[in-house]
């Protein structure tokens, strides 16, 4: 009998989804939540080979031992590609073990970037990251110390205004980059607006858009599921190795800064691994230093991004004042506050929504 | 015809190709090939790409395509379709298409 393959709602079918999870289980893979749908494989009713796709990224892929070489798998690589293409998604992420790289070189994806031994993250073109890079090359600056700053300003506080003036002090050029990703309670465009307001006056800053290549869905799947605190380490690796294989060389990077976290154990753990994958590790790409900052403090609180929007969405603007620079404030005074949702609450869910219906 | 969005056409099963059309930059045309019979011919599958894409006027794109050795025919049937889903085209010359 044929094959069947047919696309799998992750929330909308748990009795599908159990024999997913049996058929990732028998392979020592485990269900993802973030995966939105599945397209699975039927043979005389049995479910064969499964694929999942979060977003932009296909992850959780299976395929049932006695069905291999009957050329299923490529069958199934297409109908995942065009479900991704199907919800306008064409640059695409890919997620495996090391040792099945060459299975999905045959689905047209190209190693990015390995953890030895744990994970490898693939793309579906062999040049894009080399344009990024290209693209990232025509903004290097002269210097022997040249910094790099990854935020997510969500918003722009004094806090990162500290941050980055520090940095900015102890090196010859500061490369500060925004978190693209439209997962937080403000928006990209807003985010960046109000770090490019926030850092103007500094010159030896050069602020660069996100990408998908730096803290994005893709290379760091938990960051965006903060509230969960799942933290796996081998995601913050694949995050932290891009940056030092790629984004760091394309600039001349040679010390990433960053706060110290006393709140967020996600961000936390991040900055822990950073010494570890961008300084620590063997690895063919130079080590960077990485430098971690006192967070500003007033009253004896550090400042964070996290408690202007608890405050912000209680209304206490006055309160706000003393933690951001005027443009954030002005920003913040001009409009309301979400009426719903707790005050650390994200706007992931409706995100990933609407993108379901484009 | 333009790219502006983009588009995909074809399989990566045995004896098709998938291929990716994406907006270019710079007034270029990048085409990355990956084929299973790169080595015995390459060359053809490239200068079919060029012809296909030359046919319809396509000066700016980003074209990246997964060869499983497929035949000439398909290779020019899977790049058209991908190119004229990436320009939303509405009205076609299916001269050019030959």
């Amino acid at each position: 009998m044929n094959p069947t393959f047919y696309t799998v709602q992750a929330k909308d079918a748990p009795a599908e989804m159990a024999d997913v999870r049996n058929l990732l289980a028998t392979y020592d893979l485990e269900l993802d939540d973030q995966i939105e749908a599945f397209v699975v494989c039927r043979r005389e009713g049995r479910l064969v080979a499964c694929a999942g796709l979060d977003h932009a990224t296909i992850k959780c892929v299976a395929v049932a031992q006695d069905v291999r070489g009957e050329s299923l798998s490529l069958k199934l690589g297409t109908e995942v590609v065009n479900l991704a293409a199907a919800k306008g998604r064409f640059h695409l992420f890919l997620y495996s073990a090391p040792r099945n790289m060459p299975f999905f070189r045959g689905w047209g994806f190209y190693p990015l970037v390995e953890v030895p031994q744990q994970v490898v993250l693939m793309e579906n073109s062999p040049t894009a990251i080399e344009t990024y890079c290209d693209r990232l090359r025509e903004q290097r600056r002269p210097g022997n110390a040249i910094g790099g700053i990854v935020l997510n300003a969500n918003p722009f506080t004094l806090g990162h205004r500290y941050l980055v003036e520090q940095a900015a002090r102890a090196c010859d050029w500061l490369h500060v980059f925004v978190v693209k990703e439209d997962a937080s309670l403000f928006s990209y465009e807003d985010r960046f607006a109000l770090v490019a307001a926030g850092v103007k006056d500094i010159d030896n800053v050069v602020l660069h858009p996100g990408s998908d290549y730096i803290i994005s869905r893709a290379t760091f799947p938990a960051y965006f599921l903060k509230d969960q605190a799942i933290v796996d380490r081998s995601w913050t690796a694949i995050d932290l190795l891009l940056f030092r294989e790629y984004i760091a060389p394309a600039l001349g990077i040679t010390h990433r800064f960053v706060g110290t976290e006393p709140f967020d154990a996600v961000t936390r753990a991040y900055n822990a691994d950073m010494q570890r994958w961008l300084h620590g590790v063997a690895s063919a790409a130079p080590s960077i230093t990485v430098v971690e900052i006192e967070r500003l403090s007033i009253d004896g609180a550090p400042i964070s991004a996290s408690r202007v929007r608890s405050l912000w969405t209680q209304h206490e603007l006055a309160s706000i004042k003393a933690l951001v620079p005027a443009t954030t404030w002005q920003f913040l005074a001009n409009r309301d506050p979400p009426v719903t949702g707790s005050p650390e609450h994200r706007s992931l869910e409706p995100t990933s929504r609407e993108v379901e219906h484009s | 015809m333009n790219v502006i969005k983009e588009a995909i056409a074809g399989t990566l099963e045995s004896s098709d190709l998938l291929v990716k059309v994406a907006p270019g930059r710079d007034a270029t045309r990048e085409i990355v090939i990956r084929s299973a019979v790169m080595q015995q011919f390459g060359k053809q599958i490239r200068r079919i790409v060029e012809e296909t894409l030359d046919a319809l006027s396509i000066t700016t794109a980003s074209i990246t395509i997964e060869d499983k050795g497929a035949l000439d025919c398909v290779i020019r049937a899977r790049v058209q379709a991908a190119v004229l889903r990436a320009s939303e085209t509405k009205e076609l010359d299916w001269r050019s298409l030959t």
